[in-house]
């Protein structure tokens, strides 16, 4: 992954930079961001799916991707967590060097069947060096410890995203990346897996999502790109954008922000 | 593959990650009772070609002759069973994305799938050839000489030695398996070259050679080395060589033992680098 890449400090400069930054955050927050891109591009064939996109994700923030379907979310998801390489532009990790930099979560996670949700984890786990106990901690996080012995293949949808959303915390990596951690789970669930992305974040983890539930997003995201026909065309706090627009909720953002049929799905490089 | 940083990390080293992923795969075939099944198939097909053949009773070098046909067919089935998802199902399921993210190399992947598939191909195919070796011990007629001194001698130690190149050869096509696992992006197209590898490694190389002897691109003189290229050929070859010719006596030279071996290191070694480029592109 040429264009994904990582911040060149040695081992020894970042221990004293963080050393640095220990003492500088009694003063003042570190607002560097972790993860930068600039201006991305990603085409398959003559389709291109995103286009000039920049963004930075920021340490101890929720960042939330919304946009109608089939306009490249997963797409700039995969980008930034560095799954695939741009066509176009760079995607910087900005972080310290950790044994795993980012975490990720696919928007349809699974498991390979035969093994129970613990066992799963500890392999994940034992992969950056955690044991078993760091494996319960993670699967304690996302309230699943009860299912710490049922296969896999057992658990419902809902479960099996809390089973991802687990994993993807496994190193403490700081950043993490979500795609659609709430799609399809009941409004408990759901508001449940936004809470546990507003923890991480609480506790310095940059977390970067996407999401169809612009209720939640609004109620916890601290900043949201809007992305539309393969371009970011609103970003900011959802306060921010409300005021921008003189509107009342994140919904009406949405509204008024995306230029095609809300009605019909955009798919990139077809034109009707 | 790996986005995080790779290598020795604080608590995880290469043969830690190794081990993990192939404990996983152990545990796989452990728990996966097609495997199984495989296993008690190869059991009962070798015993009952053992006996009916009648080299059961005759000695080891009869018994090798009358199950070295069965197994070139049935080892490269079993071997391609073993081998032929352990890849394609993680992809398809979004696994090795998730290992992008994890400092796992493709290399550490493709070592730990490949070490803990091999233990279990070498369960199913070796335990059904230690009941068959039992089964000639107790039924052989004869009295034997343990060692194969002499031509015409028959001896356990060569049914060890049968028994090691049979090994050789089931993780050569594993090795073949887990690359057409890599190489594959679905199920469709996982079965299609696992189809087209077992007819390739069963008769279309062979078959080439023969073209190829008849066109005289492969000379005679030649020929013992080039049936090295085939792994079948390469086997076949190295059972001859090193165990029938031995207790048979002196013949025709079938195939250059040196070049078979070297053969099937090829194709095992080249196998498992073209799945750690297809798992790491």
């Amino acid at each position: 992954m040429t264009t994904h890449t990582r911040h060149p400090r040695s081992q020894t400069d970042q221990s004293t930079t963080d050393t640095d930054t220990e003492t500088n955050t009694e003063t003042q927050p570190d607002t560097r961001p972790l993860l930068e891109a600039t201006n991305v591009a990603v085409s398959y064939g003559d389709v291109e799916v995103l286009e000039s996109v920049s963004a930075t994700i920021d340490r101890g923030t929720v960042t939330a991707l919304i946009g109608p379907n089939g306009t490249g979310k997963t797409t700039l998801l995969c980008t930034l967590a560095g799954l695939s390489a741009p066509t176009g532009g760079t995607v910087e990790y900005l972080g310290p060097e950790t044994s795993r930099q980012i975490g990720y979560l696919p928007q349809r996670p699974s498991f390979r069947p035969g093994f129970t949700v613990l066992e799963t984890l500890e392999f994940y786990a034992s992969l950056v060096g955690e044991d078993r106990e760091k494996a319960l901690e993670r699967l304690e996080l996302v309230g699943l410890e009860a299912a710490a012995g049922r296969q896999v293949e057992a658990l419902s949808g809902g479960m099996t995203r809390l089973v991802g959303i687990a994993q993807a915390t496994i190193g403490d990596p700081p950043v993490i990346v979500l795609d659609e951690p709430a799609s399809g789970l009941d409004p408990g669930m759901r508001g449940h897996v936004f809470d546990i992305a507003g923890e991480l974040a609480a506790s310095g983890t940059a977390v970067l999502l996407s999401s169809h539930d612009l209720g939640l997003v609004e109620r916890t995201a601290d900043h949201v790109l809007l992305l539309d026909d393969g371009t970011i065309c609103r970003r900011g706090s959802p306060a921010t954008l409300q005021e921008t627009l003189e509107v009342d909720s994140l919904r009406a953002v949405y509204e008024q922000s995306i230029a095609g049929d809300l009605h019909t799905v955009s798919v990139r490089g077809e034109r009707s | 593959m790996s986005t995080a940083t790779s290598t020795d990390v604080p608590g995880s080293t290469t043969s830690d990650r190794v081990r993990s992923v192939f404990v996983r795969e152990l545990r796989t075939v452990a728990r996966t009772r097609t495997f199984l099944f495989l296993g008690l198939v190869l059991v009962i097909a070798f015993l009952g070609l053992a006996w009916v053949g009648g080299g059961a009773r005759a000695g080891y070098v009869p018994t090798i002759v009358d199950l070295l046909t069965p197994i070139e067919l049935l080892v490269p089935i079993v071997a391609i069973a073993f081998g032929y998802r352990a890849i394609l199902a993680d992809g398809n399921r979004g696994e090795l994305d998730v290992f992008e993210t994890y400092p796992l190399e493709a290399r550490e992947l493709v070592a730990g799938i490949y070490a803990g598939r091999a233990i279990g191909l070498l369960g199913a195919v070796l335990i059904p050839l230690a009941y068959v070796g039992a089964l000639v011990a107790v039924a052989r007629e004869d009295p034997f000489g343990r060692y194969a001194s002499h031509a015409g001698a028959d001896s356990p130690l060569l049914f060890v030695r049968f028994v090691v190149v049979t090994a050789l050869f089931a993780l050569v096509v594993l090795a073949v398996a887990l690359a057409i696992s890599a190489l594959a992006n679905t199920t469709r197209s996982v079965l299609a070259l696992a189809v087209v590898a077992l007819v390739a490694v069963l008769v279309g190389l062979d078959l080439a050679l023969i073209y190829g002897l008849d066109a005289g691109i492969v000379s005679e003189s030649m020929l013992a080395e080039s049936l090295a290229v085939s792994p079948l050929s390469a086997y076949r070859g190295l059972v001859f060589e090193t165990i029938v010719v031995t207790a048979a006596g002196t013949g025709p030279q079938t195939a250059t033992p040196l070049a078979s071996v070297l053969g099937l290191l090829v194709w095992g070694v080249g196998s498992l680098a073209v799945a750690v480029w297809a798992v790491g592109r």
